[in-house]
């Protein structure tokens, strides 16, 4: 099937400053895709260039196989839901979300269908006729989603939009979200800095940096198998363990870190002996115990620091001198540990290599 | 116990307030205490209390004419300089650097120009180019001396306005006219209704610049002006209590407008 968004080498600069770089994108119809990366790393730029609110310095931007790189943002069919919800302040909350479908010229009649539709879909039918100012946050949000879905979009843009609510409401929202995304089968394309907004409700997640993208895939994978240290870092919490590379053969690879050696599946890469390397080992991979556990790789260790957190126990455990891995285990998991004489281990499957040039950016 | 020291600072902090309250208060009400006094020249005590005067300015073709007349020129006014208002502040709101602050100058400008030298600089102006002096010249007049006040005000508003929602007029299918009509006019309402008033205010309590710029045909400030030249008498306090009495009802009431749609 035809991707409903295409960008094609899009560049964007103001100035002397590159927002984004050589821009290589297909949007796939019907998914939650994700725009994830740091403030300034152009995903904003990106969404405001696919609404119309900036031209690119060069390159095509496709939507639904049409080349709407030069087409001003009311003729383009996207619609954004802005950061702050951007909600008109006189108008009701059934006017607002009219106010896209009389633009487009629809009848009377099915506005007011349409419009009961979507109220219906977010629970909030009471208040149509309440003003912005009258709605909590929460709702304000759900009518500016409503707003944007009214005109039928081919892709809906979200900025940040769960930004400015509290933490609890934001997890609610995100489930929410992505049920609405599912229900009404729209192409979603959100935006965000926030890595479990990111990993909670996308198909897709393209993380940006520096105006590029480093790595484009479904959660899962960028999660487990991180291509740059910068994804590894940014995507949860992690141990990037500076390596060389003793041993390599079929898919397993053995590195020395800090003097202990690790064995790891090589995954794609085929490192030489020799090779500087990272290692990512996710800290809830890493098993605490008091004896020698039986897994491929176990070093003895003392805990530095152990700080309780209801469901799960974070530590960080010295390994050798000075050297701190962060570990997140279930607390029953080091009940009664001793702090200075206790083993850490992980399977050799747990661990992603990435090449030390990628490391560097 | 309470304190037994005096707060010199805080009591001397309210007692100029309450100086104040009288000075202003003290003047008006005598005007109005003495508009209902049985009587035909001013003095005290009042002794009886009568509305006949009310009776005889409401019959008072000249005052009623004058009503009427000063009515027209303020309306007149505030149409014409509510629209060059909200045009120079939407100009203004759209420059930027130093441009802006040379066009906000420029239209701020009438505001400070003394009413004398904008007056007399207006009649020389339409004796030049022919037109004869009477009501045409007097709405030129007021329209240059309001302009400002509704560009101050609508700018103010303007400058609040949250930017992204004229983009989201935009992203939902508006142009650009559609969007000012149906999104930034709307919310510009309160400080354009606010100016509105400011204008009415202004155009009906002008003197100077309707004197200079006026035919035969008087204005009330004109009329009340020609009457207090002729000897005071009650009447005279009865037009001016109407005029008190009216422009403060009209300005509490836009304050009160305001006030109500600032806080949404």
């Amino acid at each position: 099937m035809e991707p409903v968004v295409q960008f094609e080498n899009v560049r964007k600069s103001f100035g002397s400053f590159v927002a984004v770089e050589n821009l290589n994108l297909n949007i796939e119809r019907g998914k939650f895709v994700t725009l994830l990366g740091p403030s300034g790393c152009g995903k904003s730029t990106t969404l405001r260039m696919l609404g119309g609110f900036e031209t690119p310095t060069s390159g095509r931007i496709l939507l639904s196989g049409r080349d709407v790189t030069q087409v001003p943002p009311n003729r383009r069919n996207v619609n954004i839901v802005f950061q702050d919800y951007a909600l008109f302040p006189h108008m009701t909350v059934a006017k607002n979300i009219a106010f896209g479908l009389e633009l487009k010229g629809v009848d009377n009649r099915q506005i007011q269908k349409r419009v009961s539709e979507l109220l219906e879909l977010v629970q909030l039918q009471e208040f149509a006729s309440r003003l912005p100012s009258e709605l909590s946050g929460g709702q304000r949000q759900r009518v500016a989603l409503m707003r944007a879905l009214a005109p039928d979009p081919d892709v809906l843009l979200l900025d940040e939009p769960l930004s400015a609510l509290d933490a609890k409401l934001r997890q609610t929202m995100q489930v929410e979200l992505k049920a609405i995304q599912e229900q009404t089968g729209k192409t979603f394309m959100f935006v965000t800095h926030d890595q479990e907004e990111a990993l909670t409700m996308s198909d897709t997640i393209v993380v940006m940096n520096n105006g590029r993208i480093e790595q484009m895939g479904d959660p899962a994978t960028l999660y487990n198998r991180p291509g740059s240290a910068f994804v590894a870092t940014f995507l949860g919490e992690t141990n990037l363990l500076r390596s060389d590379v003793v041993g390599a053969e079929a898919g397993e690879a053995a590195v020395r870190w800090n003097g202990v050696t690790i064995k790891t599946s090589a995954g794609a890469l085929s490192p030489k002996p020799g090779d500087a390397i990272y290692v990512v080992l996710r800290p809830e991979a890493i098993q605490c115990s008091a004896h020698e556990p039986s897994v491929a790789n176990r070093v003895q260790g003392r805990i530095r620091q152990r700080v309780f957190k209801g469901n799960h126990t974070s530590l960080k455990v010295e390994i050798g001198d000075g050297h701190l891995l962060n570990a997140l285990v279930h607390p029953s998991e080091v009940e009664g540990l001793s702090r200075d004489d206790i083993w850490v281990g992980w399977p050799s499957e747990a661990t992603t290599l990435i090449p030390s040039r990628n490391a560097a950016s | 116990m309470r304190a037994v020291f005096l707060d010199w600072p805080g009591l001397a902090l309210k007692s100029f307030y309450w100086l104040f309250v009288l000075y202003l208060f003290l003047p008006l009400s005598l005007m109005v205490a003495v508009s209902f006094k049985d009587a035909s020249f001013i003095s005290f005590p009042l002794g009886n209390l009568t509305i006949d005067w009310y009776a005889k300015v409401i019959q008072d073709k000249q005052f009623l004419d004058a009503c009427l007349y000063t009515i027209m020129i303020a309306a007149a006014t505030t149409a014409i300089a509510t629209v060059i208002g909200v045009w120079i502040a939407m100009l203004i709101g759209s420059l930027r650097g130093a441009a802006q602050y040379v066009a906000f100058a420029v239209a701020c400008l009438p505001a400070v120009v003394p009413g004398m030298i904008s007056a007399i600089s207006l009649r020389i102006f339409i004796t030049t180019i022919d037109l004869p002096t009477g009501t045409v010249a007097i709405i030129l007049g007021h329209v240059v001396h309001a302009v400002p006040f509704v560009v101050v005000m609508v700018l103010t508003r303007l400058r609040s306005m949250p930017g992204n929602l004229v983009d989201a007029a935009r992203d939902l299918g508006a142009d650009s006219i559609v969007t000012f009509f149906r999104v930034t006019l709307p919310y510009l309402g309160p400080a354009i209704f606010g100016g509105m008033i400011f204008c009415l205010l202004l155009s009906s309590d002008d003197f100077v610049r309707t004197f200079f710029l006026g035919g035969y045909r008087p204005t009330l400030p004109m009329l009340i002006f020609a009457r207090v030249q002729s000897g005071m008498s009650p009447e005279i306090n009865v037009m001016a209590t109407l005029v008190l009495v009216v422009t403060a009802v009209v300005g509490l009431y836009a304050e009160y407008l305001t006030r109500r749609s600032r806080i949404r």
